[in-house]
C-alpha cells in the first residue's frame, strides 16, 4: 500500500487512487488518416518496463483528477507527480540506479541469492 | 516425571478452570493454554497435519508448529497457539485431527504408509484415473489432512483504527525499551508495539541479566515503562502483534482486546491498526532454532529457551530432570536456573569440542555431577507418545538415559521477517550462524538481537549509533549478567541416525510434517531452487512460517548441494507476520455492511406487491411480482409480458444512470463520444445512442436526450453508469482540455417510470389531463417538461418492449405517490407492474440488445447490424477509426441473428452452442464446428413458442437457414432457423401509434 501525492489533494493513500496505465499516449488528432498498423500500435500496444515509468492516476475516490506519476516499477517508489497539463519530466533527471528490492537483474524475475 | 510450580511475579495467585478435550484442569490467571496443560503435565496436545503422529508443546511463543487447539468458548475458533493464547475461567478448549480421540488416532496409519506420503506425494499419486480426483482423493484428503474445524456461526467483530506516527517501535523488550527511552519528551510521535500483555521482552524470559543501571530488570522495566507512560509523545500497545510490513513505512497491526479474557460478544473483540509512518524501529528480537534428529518431534522434545521461559514467565518447570542439548553458549542461564531450583539435569549434551565450551558450564557440571558429553549429539529418542529413553552419540559410542524431556538448543536467528518483508537485504553471519539485516530498503532500523548484535554490552552502544540520525539525548545502559557475555555456536543442523525404520523420522518441519529425507529427495528429484524446494515439500509453509526451523533447512539444502549458504539464500518473507484472522482485515465490512445496497423510491411499494427482487449492481430492481403465493417466475413473466402487450404494464426504470453534461462544447464532446450524430437533432428530441471503446466494441448504450446544443442528458445502462461517467471525465481532462464542458450525476435526483402497452396513451390522458399525448403533438423520441403538483417533471416518448411508451421522470421525493397515482388511474384499464425478467423478455421479441448480454466487449455496432446508428459523416468518435480495421470489417464476424424452433415446442437455453451436426457424438474426440452462441432464450408467450437472440459467425448471411442448438444433458440438438432477430412489430407500427 504505496501513499501517492496527488497534485490537488496531497499525499494519499493508493486506495483512493486507480491507475491508468502508460502516460503520454496521445489520441491521434486524425485518427482515419493513420495505417492500420499506427491505429493499433495507438490502441493496443502499452509498454510495461521494468523499472522507471511514465503513468497515469485517476484520485478516484476523491477529487477525480487525472494527473501523471513517475514510479520505478521494480521498487514502487513514486519519484514525481505532475498535472496532466505539465511537460514530460526529462528521464535523466532520474537515473534507473535504484535495485529492486530482492536484488534481482533488471530484467526478469525469480529465484536468486540474497545479494547486496 | 512431573511439572513443579515455582513462585513468578507475573502469575497470578487465582485459580482458575478450563477444560482441554472434555476434561477440567485448574490453573492460574496468567497462564497461557500451554503452561496451563504443562503445569498439568498433559505433554501431548496435538497430532500432526500429514502422519497423525502424536505431538506435544515445542516452544513457548509465537514460534509454535505444533501445539494448535481449537477454542470451543471463542466461535469455536480453530489452529490457535496454545502457547500464546490466555486463558481465563470457564474456558473450553479441544486438541486438533485426530479421531476417534487424541491418544488413540485413527489417521496414525498414514505414518506407517509414510514411504507413499513423501515429498510431492500430492503431485504423484492423485493422477488419475479421470473424475477419482473430485470424488475420491479429494474428499478423502480434506478428510484426514489438515488442522482443525471451522468455526460455526462465526460472527466477530473487529474495528480499524489508523495511526499516522514519526517513529514505530516493534517489540518493548531490552533494546525496544532502551530505543523508546531515548525518545521520551522529544517532538517525535512515537508508537511503541509489543505483542505482549506485558514489556520486558527477553528480560523475562531467563535471568541472563542481573542489574541494568544498578536496577534488577523488573525495576528498570517498571522505571522505563512509567516514563515512557509519562511522556506524551509515546503510546504503548500492548497484546499487539505487528504483522505486515508494506511499502512507504505502513504496518499492520493486530490487537487482541480480550487477551486472557472471556470475549463479550456485544464489543469488538480485534482492532486492526493500520500504521503509517516515517522511520521503523525493528526490536522484535530473536527465535531459538531446533536441531533435526531421529524422532526430533516426540512429546516432550522443546527448545531449550522456550523451557527456561515456561520457568521465568509462568513459574512451570515442565521437568526436573530433563536432558539438555546445545550446540551453543546460551544453554547455561538454564543449567543455573535448574540448578538454584534443586533440579538436576540427566545430563548435559554439547555438540562443542570440550576446548570450546566456557569453563562455568564445566565447573558447574562437575559440582553436581551432571553427566557431561562433550563432543557428543542426540542420536535419537524414542517412547511411546512421549519421550522416554534417549540415545547419546560420542564419538564411536552410544548411551542410552531414561528421562522424559528433552530441552534442544540449535542457536538463534534474528528475527528478520518484519526487516524482509519491508525488501530489506539480509546476509549470512559467520559468526551467529544465521540470517542478519543488511541493507534497509526503506527507513528501517534494526536493534539488539533482532540486527544479530547477541552481545548486551555492545547494545547501548549500537542504539546511540543507530539513533543518533534522530534529534535525541544519548542513553546510558550499564548491564550486568549473570553469564558469560561472548556467544559462541559450533554448526550443527541434523546429526546422524543409527538405523532406519519407518517410524522413526527426522523432521525439517514439524508444522507440516516435512522430514529432512524429504528434502534430500526433492533435490535428487531436481528441486535445487530454494523457493521450488520449498513448493515441493511444502517446508515452512506451515502455519508456524518455518520459525524455528526454515534456516535449519536452508543449511541442510546447502550442504547437499555443496553451496554456501549464503548462495543458496532464502525463500521470501511474505506477510502476515503470523497468521491473523479474515475478522479483522474485514473489520466492519460484514454481511449488510460488506456491499451498501441501492433501493428506489418505490421500494416499499414493491415489497407491498410481492416483488421478487433481483441485485443490478449495487440496486435492488423488482425481478417479477408474484400475483399469488405459488406463482412461480416462469408463470409470472409469462403473465406479465402478454398482459402488457394486451393492455399495459409499468417498470421502475430508476436505477438507469443519468449524467447531465452542460457547456459550450457539449455538442462537439457528445459527437466525440457516441457513434450517433447529434449535430442536426433538434431540441427537445432524444435518440438511442452507443458508445465504443477505442477498439470499437461496444461499451455501452442509452437514450441520449437533446436540450440544447449546451445541455444534454444520457440515461445508461444501470450498471454502466459510473463507468461511462468516468469514462467521459476522463477523456474531458486527458485528450480534450480545451472543451468547456461539465458533467453531474443525476440519477438519484430522479424517480423514472418506464409506462408502455397499447392502453398507455389512455392511462397517461387520465393521470395529466392537461397533457396532449396525441402522435402529432407528443411523437415518438421527443420529450417535454410540465409542472406536476408542486415540482416539475419531464415526461419522454421512448420504449424498450416494442409497445407505445413514455417515461417520466420526476423528482424521488414526489415518486411514490405518482406511482400510486398513475395505478389508481390505471386500474380500469388493467395496467400491471412488471419487472427486469419480462422488460428482458419483451424487448427479445423485439430484438432489442442487452449489453452484456447480446455485447461481451468484442461485438461492434455493425455486428448487431445497427450501422444506422453510425455518424458515418462525422469525422471522428471514440472508436471510429477502429470499425474499419481488417479483423472488424471481417465477414465472418459473429452477428446478431434471431433464432426460431423448427418444432415449435422445442426450448431454446441461453448459453447453448450454435452447430451443424443435428446430434452431438457419445464420445467428442475432434472438436466440433462451433458457430455460435445463444445470447438470449426465452419461451415468448405472444408467439407462443421458444424464440433465441444468437451471436453467429457471418450470421447476415444465413438468413433462412437451419442449423443446431445444443440443449443441457442431450445428445440430441434442437433444430432451428436463423431468422430476423425482430420478433414483433418490425415495422415499428405498435411503437409509432
Amino acid at each position: 500500500m504505496i501513499l501517492i501525492k496527488c497534485p490537488y489533494c496531497g499525499e494519499r493513500d493508493q486506495s483512493e487512487f486507480a491507475n491508468g496505465g502508460e502516460a503520454h499516449v496521445i489520441r491521434p488528432k486524425n485518427p482515419e488518416s493513420l495505417s492500420d498498423k499506427d491505429w493499433g500500435e495507438y490502441v493496443f500496444y502499452r509498454n510495461n518496463p521494468k523499472g522507471i515509468f511514465y503513468e497515469r492516476w485517476v484520485h478516484s475516490h476523491g477529487c477525480k483528477k487525472w494527473f501523471n506519476a513517475i514510479r520505478n516499477t521494480s521498487t514502487d517508489q513514486i519519484l514525481k507527480v505532475y498535472k496532466v497539463s505539465e511537460k514530460r519530466p526529462d528521464l535523466s533527471e532520474f537515473k534507473n540506479t535504484l535495485k529492486s528490492p530482492s536484488g534481482e537483474p533488471p530484467v526478469g524475475s525469480g529465484n536468486f541469492s540474497v545479494k547486496k | 516425571m512431573s511439572a513443579i510450580n515455582n513462585k513468578c511475579e507475573y502469575i497470578s495467585k487465582n485459580q482458575i478452570k478450563i477444560t482441554f478435550d472434555g476434561k477440567t484442569y485448574s490453573a492460574f490467571e496468567g497462564d497461557t493454554i500451554a503452561s496451563a496443560l504443562l503445569r498439568n503435565n498433559i505433554r501431548l496436545v496435538g497430532r500432526s497435519f500429514k502422519y497423525h503422529r502424536p505431538r506435544g508443546i515445542y516452544t513457548c511463543g509465537i514460534e509454535e508448529p505444533n501445539a494448535l487447539v481449537q477454542i470451543i468458548s471463542e466461535h469455536n475458533e480453530p489452529n490457535t497457539r496454545a502457547t500464546i493464547k490466555r486463558i481465563y475461567d470457564g474456558m473450553e478448549i479441544t486438541s486438533q485431527n485426530r479421531w476417534p480421540s487424541l491418544r488413540y488416532d485413527f489417521g496414525a496409519i498414514n505414518n506407517i504408509l509414510s514411504p507413499i506420503f513423501s515429498a510431492g506425494f500430492y503431485y504423484k499419486t492423485f493422477m488419475g484415473p479421470k473424475g477419482f480426483w473430485k470424488n475420491l482423493y479429494e474428499p478423502l484428503i480434506r478428510r484426514s489432512a489438515g488442522l482443525g474445524k471451522p468455526p460455526k456461526n462465526f460472527r466477530s467483530k473487529s474495528t480499524h483504527q489508523y495511526h499516522n506516527s514519526d517513529i514505530v517501535i516493534i517489540g518493548a523488550g531490552l533494546s525496544g525499551l532502551a530505543a523508546a527511552k531515548k525518545f521520551i519528551n522529544t517532538k517525535y510521535k512515537v508508537l511503541l508495539i509489543e505483542q505482549d500483555s506485558y514489556l520486558g521482552g527477553v528480560l523475562k524470559n531467563s535471568n541472563k541479566v542481573k542489574t541494568i543501571n544498578g536496577l534488577t530488570p523488573q525495576e528498570w522495566i517498571s522505571e522505563t515503562e512509567e516514563l515512557i507512560l509519562n511522556s506524551k509523545n509515546i503510546t504503548i500497545l500492548k497484546n499487539t502483534l505487528v504483522t505486515t510490513y508494506n511499502f512507504t513505512n505502513h504496518l499492520i497491526a493486530l490487537e487482541d482486546k480480550f487477551a486472557g479474557k472471556k470475549i463479550d460478544l456485544n464489543k469488538s473483540e480485534l482492532t486492526l491498526h493500520k500504521i503509517r509512518t516515517s522511520n521503523t524501529i525493528i526490536t522484535n528480537g530473536h527465535i531459538e532454532r531446533f536441531i533435526s534428529f531421529r524422532n526430533n518431534d516426540l512429546p516432550g522434545v522443546m527448545l531449550a529457551s522456550s523451557f527456561e521461559k515456561y520457568i521465568h514467565r509462568y513459574g512451570v518447570v515442565p521437568e526436573k530432570e530433563p536432558v539438555i542439548f546445545t550446540n551453543n553458549s546460551s544453554s547455561l542461564s538454564l543449567l543455573k536456573k535448574l540448578i538454584s531450583l534443586g533440579c538436576k539435569p540427566k545430563a548435559y549434551v554439547d555438540s562443542r569440542k570440550k576446548d570450546n565450551i566456557e569453563t562455568e558450564i564445566k565447573k558447574i557440571l562437575k559440582d553436581k555431577e551432571i553427566p557431561f558429553f562433550s563432543d557428543a549429539e542426540i542420536e535419537g529418542c524414542d517412547g511411546n507418545k512421549k519421550v522416554e529413553t534417549i540415545t547419546i552419540r560420542q564419538g564411536k559410542s552410544f548411551n542410552k538415559l531414561k528421562s522424559s524431556m528433552l530441552c534442544v538448543s540449535g542457536g538463534y536467528n534474528p528475527d528478520i521477517h518484519l526487516f524482509t518483508q519491508s525488501k530489506g537485504l539480509v546476509k549470512w553471519d559467520k559468526n551467529i550462524l544465521s540470517f542478519k539485516p543488511d541493507t534497509p530498503f526503506q527507513k528501517t532500523i534494526t536493534l539488539g538481537s533482532t540486527s544479530g548484535n547477541y552481545n548486551f554490552k555492545k547494545l547501548c552502544d549500537e542504539i546511540n549509533e543507530k539513533l543518533s540520525i534522530f534529534k535525541t539525548k544519548k542513553v546510558s545502559l550499564d548491564i550486568n549478567l549473570n553469564v558469560p557475555n561472548k556467544f559462541s555456536i559450533k554448526e550443527l543442523w541434523e546429526t546422524k541416525k543409527k538405523n532406519n525404520s519407518n517410524w522413526s523420522k527426522s523432521f525439517i518441519d514439524l508444522h507440516n510434517d516435512v522430514t529432512t529425507k524429504d528434502l534430500k529427495q526433492a533435490i535428487t528429484e531436481g528441486f535445487d531452487r530454494i523457493e521450488h524446494l520449498k513448493r515441493y515439500t511444502t517446508n515452512s509453509m506451515g502455519t508456524d512460517q518455518g520459525k524455528i526451523s526454515s534456516i535449519n533447512s536452508l543449511a541442510i539444502v546447502s550442504k547437499i548441494l555443496k553451496k554456501e549458504i549464503s548462495e543458496v539464500g532464502t525463500t521470501t518473507y511474505r506477510p502476515p507476520y503470523a497468521p491473523l484472522s479474515f475478522a479483522a482485515i474485514a473489520g466492519r465490512s460484514t454481511y449488510e455492511f460488506y456491499d451498501p445496497e441501492r433501493k428506489t423510491s418505490i421500494h416499499s411499494w414493491h415489497l407491498k406487491n410481492n416483488a421478487v427482487f433481483e441485485d443490478v449492481g449495487q440496486w435492488k430492481r423488482p425481478w417479477y411480482f408474484k400475483a399469488s403465493e405459488n406463482e412461480t417466475m416462469h408463470q409470472a413473466v409469462q403473465r406479465e409480458s402478454k398482459m402488457l402487450r394486451e393492455n399495459a404494464g409499468i417498470l421502475d426504470g430508476s436505477t438507469l444512470g443519468k449524467i447531465e453534461i452542460k457547456g459550450r462544447d457539449a455538442l462537439e464532446f457528445m459527437n466525440l463520444m457516441y457513434t450517433n450524430a447529434f449535430s442536426k437533432m433538434k431540441p427537445m428530441t432524444s435518440r438511442y445512442a452507443m458508445m465504443l471503446g477505442e477498439d470499437g466494441m461496444i461499451k455501452d448504450d442509452g437514450i441520449i436526450c437533446k436540450i440544447s446544443d449546451q445541455h444534454f442528458i444520457a440515461t445508461t445502462t444501470s450498471s454502466g453508469a459510473p463507468k461511462v461517467l468516468a469514462d467521459m471525465e476522463e477523456y474531458l481532462q486527458t485528450e480534450w482540455p480545451h472543451l468547456q464542458v461539465y458533467l453531474n450525476s443525476i440519477t438519484e435526483q430522479f424517480s423514472t417510470f418506464n409506462i408502455s402497452g397499447p392502453k398507455t396513451r389512455e392511462i397517461m390522458m387520465k393521470v395529466f389531463p392537461d397533457i396532449d399525448f396525441s402522435n402529432d403533438a407528443f411523437p415518438f423520441m421527443t420529450f417535454k417538461n410540465f409542472d406536476y403538483k408542486e415540482t416539475k417533471i419531464r415526461i419522454m416518448r421512448a420504449s424498450f418492449t416494442g409497445e407505445l411508451g413514455y417515461e417520466i421522470y420526476i423528482p424521488p421525493k414526489f415518486g411514490l405517490e405518482l406511482w400510486e397515482e398513475i395505478f389508481s388511474c390505471g386500474k380500469e384499464f388493467n395496467l400491471i407492474p412488471y419487472g427486469t425478467e419480462t422488460m428482458h423478455l419483451l424487448r427479445a421479441e423485439k430484438g432489442y440488445i442487452v449489453i452484456g448480454q447480446e455485447t461481451d466487449g468484442t461485438v461492434t455496432p455493425i455486428d448487431l447490424n445497427y450501422n444506422w446508428m453510425i455518424g458515418k459523416n462525422k469525422k471522428d468518435f471514440i472508436g471510429k477509426r477502429s470499425l474499419s480495421r481488417p479483423d472488424t470489417s471481417r465477414e465472418d464476424r459473429k452477428q446478431l441473428v434471431g433464432l426460431s424452433p423448427i418444432n415449435k415446442k422445442d426450448i431454446i437455453e441461453e448459453g447453448q452452442h450454435i452447430v451443424e451436426l443435428n446430434e452431438l457424438p457419445k464420445k467428442i474426440k475432434n472438436p466440433i464446428k462451433y458457430l455460435g452462441h445463444v445470447s438470449s432464450g426465452y419461451h415468448s408467450p405472444n408467439l407462443n413458442h421458444s424464440i433465441g437472440l444468437a451471436m453467429i459467425r457471418g450470421g447476415k448471411n444465413l438468413l433462412g437457414q437451419k442449423f443446431f442448438v445444443t440443449a443441457t444433458g442431450k445428445t440430441k440438438n434442437i433444430p432451428v432457423e436463423i431468422v430476423n432477430p425482430v420478433f414483433i412489430d418490425p415495422e415499428n407500427k405498435r411503437l409509432t401509434s
